[in-house]
C-alpha cells in the first residue's frame, strides 16, 4: 500500500490509492485498470507486445514501474484512436490486415504511432521498418506488417 | 490434457505472475534534490533505478532485492550540453534523446551508431547511460565507443564529487568503481570525434552483440583509439591495434596489422553466443570495417 497515484489513462484521469510500489505498469493496466489490449509476452524487454505510449513516448510497460510514470499521460491500444497519428495506423493495419494471431498488433500499433508522431525521427518506410525491430511477430513474417508500413510511410510525409 | 487458465480479475486482486514467482516488493521514493537523493541511496538498502530496463529484471530473477528503491528521474540529470569541446550527457537521459539529437549524429558518428545498437525504441526511451555504466555488462553496446573516446565519468558523493576516466571506473563483469552512495551525474566525451562502433549478432535485431569494435581519433591520443566488446570479464582498449594506427588515414597493410594484432592476449567468453575462437576471428573483420566507416574521406585536391 502507499501514496495515491495519479494517472491520465486514455484521456480519463484516475487516481489509484491500490498500487504496489514495485508495480509494473503493464500489471496496473490489464490487472488493476482491466485494459487487457496491452500484451505481455516475454516481460523480459525482448518483444514489444506491451508497447504503450507515455506522454506520447511509446515505452514498454512491462519494464516501467507505474510510480515512475506518476502524472503523465498513458494511451493504450484501447485510446490509440486519440492519438494524432493513431487512425491512420489501424487502418493501414486493418486494410492489409498486418496481423494474423494478433497478439503483437496492440505493441506494433503503438510503437508505430510513437514513432510517427517522434519529432526529429524519419518516416521513410526503411527507418521505421528498422526503428521497429524491437518487436517481435510469431505470425506474419512481417511481409504484412511491411507493407502497411510502407502504406504509412509514404501518407505521412 | 490440462488447461491453465490465469484467473481474470480486473478487480485488482489476482495477478497470474504473482502465482509463477514470489512478488517483488520494495517501496518507491523519487527524491527531486541531488542531496536528498545521495541520503536515500546512502540508506542501507537502498538501491538506485534510472531507466530500469537492465535493473528490474534482476529483481525479477531474483538476483537483487532491496527495501526501497530510489528513481533519480526527479532529478537535473537529463541535459545534452557541450562545454569546452565536450559532450556532457546528463547520466538520466534516455538514450532516445541522444541519438535524436541533430548534432550527435554528425559529430559523434561512433557515439550515435552504439546508441543506435541498444535495444528497440520503447525501451531506449527509458533506458540511460547512466544506467548502462552502472549496470558494466560485458556485451554494453555503449562501453566500447565510450572508451574509445576516452569518457570521463562524473560522480558525486555526500563528501562531493569526483571524477573518473571510464577505463578506470570499470572494474569488471558488472562491476564498477562507485562506492555506496555515490551516483553517476553525467558522462563526457570529447567532440567531434571520427568514430564508429560496429557489432555482429547471431540475429541483427533485439540480441546481444557477440562481439562490439569501437574505433575513434582523439584529439592528444597521437593514434586512433581502438575498443573491444564482448570482452571478459569487461571491455578494454587494444593497444596492440592502436600501435599500427598512428595516421589519420592509415595504410592499408597498417590496418591489416591492427586488424590482426586486436585481439591478441585478449579473453573472451565462449557461450551460447559464439565460441572465443569465433569471436577472435570476429574481432579482427570488426576493426577493419570500424576503420573504414570511421576513416574520414581524403580531401578532394
Ligand atoms: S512483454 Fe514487455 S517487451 Fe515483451
Ligand atoms: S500476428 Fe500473431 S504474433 Fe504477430
Amino acid at each position: 500500500m502507499s501514496q495515491p497515484i495519479r494517472l491520465t489513462v486514455n484521456g480519463t484521469d484516475l487516481e489509484r490509492s491500490d498500487l504496489d510500489d514495485a508495480e509494473r505498469l503493464l500489471d496496473t493496466l490489464r490487472w488493476r485498470l482491466g485494459l487487457k489490449g496491452t500484451k505481455e509476452g516475454c516481460r523480459t524487454g525482448d518483444c514489444g507486445a506491451c508497447t504503450v505510449l507515455v506522454d506520447g513516448e511509446s515505452t514498454l510497460s512491462c519494464l516501467t514501474l507505474t510510480r515512475e510514470v506518476e502524472g503523465t499521460r498513458i494511451t493504450t491500444i484501447e485510446g490509440v484512436r486519440g492519438e494524432p497519428a493513431g487512425p491512420n495506423v489501424l487502418t493501414a493495419f486493418g486494410a492489409e490486415p498486418a496481423l494474423q494471431c494478433g497478439y503483437c498488433t496492440p505493441g506494433f500499433v503503438m510503437a508505430l504511432t510513437g514513432l510517427l508522431q517522434e519529432e526529429g525521427s524519419t518516416h521513410r518506410t526503411s527507418n521505421l521498418v528498422d526503428e521497429l525491430e524491437g518487436n517481435l511477430c510469431r505470425c506474419t513474417g512481417y511481409r504484412s506488417i511491411i507493407r502497411a508500413i510502407g502504406a504509412l510511410g509514404d501518407e505521412l510525409r | 490434457m490440462r488447461v491453465y487458465l490465469a484467473s481474470v480479475a480486473t478487480d485488482g486482486k489476482a495477478n497470474s505472475h504473482a502465482l509463477a514467482r514470489p512478488p517483488v516488493t520494495f517501496s518507491f521514493v523519487q527524491p527531486t534534490s541531488v542531496e536528498a537523493a545521495l541520503r536515500a541511496v546512502g540508506t542501507p538498502g537502498s538501491v538506485a533505478i534510472a531507466g530500469g530496463t537492465d535493473l528490474l529484471l534482476d529483481f525479477d530473477n531474483q538476483r537483487i532485492a532491496a527495501d526501497r528503491v530510489v528513481s533519480l528521474n526527479g532529478l537535473p540529470w537529463k541535459h545534452l550540453t557541450r562545454a569546452g569541446g565536450r559532450l556532457v550527457v546528463g547520466s538520466t537521459l534516455p538514450l532516445r534523446r541522444i541519438e535524436l539529437d541533430p548534432r550527435v549524429a554528425v559529430d559523434l558518428p561512433g557515439l550515435y551508431q552504439s546508441v543506435h545498437a541498444v535495444g528497440g525504441v520503447p525501451l531506449r526511451h527509458r533506458a540511460t547511460m547512466g544506467g548502462n555504466l552502472v549496470r558494466a555488462s560485458p556485451a554494453s553496446d555503449l562501453l566500447p565507443v565510450l572508451l574509445a573516446l576516452e569518457a570521463t565519468v562524473h560522480i558525486v558523493g555526500a563528501y562531493g564529487s569526483r571524477a573518473s576516466s571510464l577505463d578506470d571506473f570499470l572494474r569488471g563483469s558488472r562491476s564498477v568503481d562507485l562506492a555506496p552512495g555515490e551516483l553517476i551525474e553525467s558522462v563526457s566525451v570529447p567532440y567531434p570525434a571520427p568514430s564508429a562502433y560496429v557489432w555482429q549478432r547471431v540475429r541483427p535485431a533485439k540480441d546481444i552483440s557477440q562481439v562490439g569494435v569501437a574505433v575513434a581519433r582523439v584529439p592528444g591520443a597521437g593514434h586512433w583509439n581502438v575498443a573491444l566488446g564482448g570482452v571478459v570479464p569487461r571491455p578494454i582498449r587494444s593497444p596492440s591495434a592502436e600501435r599500427h594506427l598512428t595516421r589519420l588515414r592509415p595504410k592499408a597493410e597498417e590496418i591489416t596489422r591492427a586488424a590482426e594484432a586486436a585481439s591478441e592476449g585478449v579473453a573472451f567468453a565462449t557461450d551460447r553466443r559464439a565460441s572465443e575462437a569465433y569471436r577472435h576471428l570476429l574481432v579482427s573483420v570488426l576493426v577493419r570495417r570500424a576503420l573504414d566507416k570511421a576513416i574520414p574521406p581524403e580531401a578532394p585536391s
